[in-house]
């Protein structure tokens, strides 16, 4: 009898877990808005520039983000075109960054809830729609840093402290910049007459390396990264690999935040010309984690002058093909492309965490 | 030397110097640890601290020092000897090289808030230029990790110029350059050094100034000597301070004292600085706190009535010992060292005469008036009160709020020199108000 009992309330127990347990799931996935009561919300849904499109989108989501913000805010924002001001950027939280080089503009914590879904909803769009990359990698990166805030790192680290700034009013003729970056992100879309002319330097980083969890969301952004560049050296004959190897250690990015332009006068490493197609490909797999970061259109034709470049594009690698080990190092070196990827020490956590920057060697800054 | 700082003040000082660097060279957003090359200049050599990330140096010296540091020097000095001789190299304009010597070596741990804790490897090295060329002019060819960790950066800092009067042990390095690759070219350039020309006459400059500073920070030193002075002015009668012993008395009085004490001091601190005598500095630091505590108690009631100036010249012994630690850290030559206790002891002089020049007047108008006797006590009883702070914090070697507060009564003493000042005139007043026929 006493052993039927136990049965029962077992049964009753369990059940009402699982009834719990699923309540709590329908919660989560109920749609975008739901995360908004954490301190790092999803953009909002800007119905008077849903119709609209290309480079009228984007500055129709600039206005209405500026709409949203006080005067103060707006001066804060905005300044004017400046290459002084588009070379202020770090890979590091902004409390840490020296004196000069501090990101100008407007604070995620200086904004009010709704405010910064505007910024993202800006920031959504002139960002690439591929799952990981993109956007999404952005929000992840993000999550990330909320992480390491409440996991050791404090009120350095956190969404808060990432920075919006147009650098020139957003416009269909003359010059701008929107700038957009904290703690392993750095983004620059430099825009002429309407035109992208410009979608580099941009920095991706990420602790905690390892999937995470933030507000029930998985968050893994670089691992696809790592992934590529890894099928990448291993997808190599060992001939190749010895060619592209090189033999001293980088324990960080060569061509980092303030290091404009300073890129080797010769490449180093394996020629990708004598590829073979499938090789090539996963040189190319590798090149689109960081080119899909922007809009899917200037993405295509970014990937487009990379593709035709390919054969005079260079692959060096330092460690292992793992890129998981500190001091793991890799890099692509083409007639514009300039692609770093470093894994170092964990700072707040301590396993390995990587570095990474995307430049190209004419259009960074717009080629301003 | 003050209170709290005595024991911590070396080690609080290398731990500015240490993180100061961090903040004062530009690391950019590097976010990997920096070599630091710390160099003292000297007449005919230089001495370099290094100091190398254990996590940079692995890769490159190709032993495990970043996993596991323990007995780092025990097990591999000698490899750690030879790879740093290999990649130091100094190099004067005509070409000739430097005789480069690695001396004591370490590990320790140290943090910034880019790289959170990490631990090092430091090296002194002792740098000789060749017979006949100049010092200061030099490259520097240096490549200790970098030779392997490309991405790896060395800043090089002056800490130490006695010829252009940097002594102080808490002045910021004088940053000089940082070796690192260049990236376009794929070569490591060596770094060219050339420091401005000093002169003996501003390295005399700097020590007199240091010794007016130590005794403007150093709380305990006046201290001692004020107390010894408060009864300088007075008679003695049937074992008690008694009245006023007129205007010449009191001036002789404490001339000699001064002068004693001065004597003692100097003595010390030529023999200290040379070598001759050396105490370690717990010792020295609690006989100081004693030698306030005798001052105070002789306030109190005369114990060494007419002997000040024998007392005041044995502690003073004792004091110019804690002023040789000071000299004795800058590991001067013979020339600039001769220099350097003449002017650190002339600063050290220069700041006490001002200091009994602004309080003696006001202490020999007190010793007129039917005051004096309280401010007498009542300026020994503080003394003994700090100098009780202190004993117990230079014994335990632990800091106490006595001691810190002790510490910090230079920061008020201009108010102090006001109430005192002020109640002297008043009371002088109010006395010949008093004395005047028909008042």
């Amino acid at each position: 009898m006493q052993n039927h009992l136990k049965t029962l309330v077992t049964v009753l127990v369990v059940s009402a877990a699982t009834f719990f347990t699923a309540c709590k799931k329908d919660d989560t996935t109920t749609g975008s808005t739901t995360s908004n009561t954490n301190s790092n919300p999803d953009p909002i849904a800007v119905s008077t520039c849903a119709s609209a499109t290309g480079i009228a989108k984007v500055l129709c989501l600039a206005d209405a983000f500026k709409s949203q913000l006080e005067a103060s805010q707006i001066t804060t924002l905005q300044t004017t075109y400046s290459v002084a001001n588009a070379k202020k950027w770090s890979n590091l939280p902004q409390g840490l960054v020296q004196g000069t080089n501090k990101r100008i503009g407007l604070s995620f914590g200086a904004m009010t809830t709704v405010q910064v879904q505007y910024a993202k909803a800006l920031i959504k769009e002139i960002s690439g729609t591929t799952a990981n990359e993109g956007w999404d990698e952005i929000q992840q990166l993000l999550n990330a840093d909320e992480y390491l805030g409440a996991n050791g790192g404090g009120s350095t680290y956190g969404a808060a402290n990432y920075y919006i700034a147009f650098l020139g009013t957003p416009a269909t003729t003359g010059t701008f910049e929107i700038q957009f970056g904290g703690h392993h992100l750095a983004c620059a879309s430099t825009y002429k007459d309407g035109v992208l002319v410009g979608a580099t330097p941009a920095f991706r980083g990420v602790e905690p390396f390892a999937t995470f969890t933030l507000n029930s969301t998985t968050n893994q952004p670089l691992q696809q990264e790592q992934a590529a560049f890894s099928a990448m050296l291993t997808g190599l004959s060992s001939t190749e690999q010895a060619t592209a190897k090189q033999s001293v250690t980088y324990s960080d990015l060569v061509v980092g935040p303030q290091q404009d332009g300073n890129f080797p006068a010769t490449p180093i490493g394996l020629k990708c010309a004598n590829l073979s197609a499938s090789e090539k490909a996963l040189v190319l797999a590798a090149i689109k984690t960081y080119v899909y970061d922007i809009d899917d259109a200037d993405a295509a034709t970014l990937l487009a002058k990379y593709t035709a470049e390919l054969d005079n594009t260079y692959l060096a690698y330092s460690g292992t093909t793992g890129m998981t080990t500190r001091n793991d190092y890799v890099r692509l070196d083409g007639p514009s492309l300039w692609l770093e990827y470093s894994c170092q020490n964990g700072i707040v956590l301590s396993p390995t965490h990587p570095h990474s920057v995307w430049r190209d060697k004419s259009k960074d800054y717009g080629g301003n | 030397m003050n209170p709290s700082t005595s024991y911590f003040n070396r080690l609080i000082t290398l731990l500015v110097v240490l993180l100061g660097i961090g903040s004062l060279l530009p690391a950019a957003a590097h976010p990997m640890p920096n070599s630091v090359v710390l160099l003292s200049v000297h007449a005919q050599r230089i001495e370099a601290a290094v100091q190398i990330p254990l996590t940079e140096l692995q890769p490159a010296f190709g032993h495990a020092v970043g996993d596991s540091s323990a007995q780092l020097v025990q097990r591999l000095g000698p490899e750690l000897r030879a790879y740093l001789t290999q990649h130091i190299k100094l190099q004067s304009p005509d070409g000739r090289y430097w005789a480069v010597t690695v001396g004591q070596l370490g590990v320790h741990e140290t943090q910034n808030p880019l790289n959170g804790p990490y631990r090092e490897l430091t090296a002194q090295v002792a740098m000789v230029p060749p017979a006949g060329a100049d010092v200061r002019q030099f490259l520097l060819r240096y490549d200790a990790v970098l030779h392997q960790v490309v991405t790896h950066k060395i800043l090089v800092a002056v800490h130490q110029d006695w010829a252009t009067g940097q002594v102080a042990d808490d002045a910021e390095p004088a940053q000089v350059g940082i070796i690192q690759l260049d990236v376009r070219n794929n070569v490591i350039p060596p770094l060219p050094v050339n420091l401005a020309t000093g002169s003996a006459w501003t390295g005399f400059r700097a020590l007199v100034q240091l010794g007016i500073r130590h005794i403007a920070e150093g709380t305990d030193h006046l201290l001692f000597l004020l107390v010894l002075l408060l009864p300088a002015p007075l008679l003695v009668a049937r074992r008690r301070w008694s009245t006023f012993g007129g205007v010449r008395h009191g001036l002789r009085h404490i001339l000699l004292i001064v002068t004693a004490f001065t004597l003692g001091h100097s003595l010390t601190l030529l023999l200290g600085t040379l070598g001759w005598v050396r105490l370690p500095s717990q010792p020295v630091e609690i006989l100081i706190a004693v030698s306030i505590l005798v001052s105070a108690a002789h306030a109190w009631r005369p114990l060494f009535p007419g002997r000040e100036a024998w007392v005041a010249a044995g502690f003073g012994l004792v004091h110019g010992l804690a002023f040789a630690g000071t000299l004795a850290n800058l590991h001067l030559e013979a020339g600039p060292m001769a220099l350097s206790l003449l002017g650190f002891n002339l600063g050290i002089e220069l700041m006490q005469l001002f200091v009994i020049a602004l309080t003696l007047p006001w202490l020999l108008l007190l010793s007129r008036t039917p005051a004096y006797p309280w401010v007498r006590v009542g300026g020994a009883a503080v003394a003994a009160l700090a100098a009780v702070g202190w004993l117990v914090e230079r014994v335990s070697g632990r800091a106490n709020e006595l001691g810190q507060a002790a510490g910090q009564v230079a920061a008020y003493a201009p108010y102090g020199l006001g109430l005192l000042a002020a109640l002297a005139l008043l009371l002088t007043w109010q006395r010949q108000v008093r004395q005047q026929p028909g008042a």
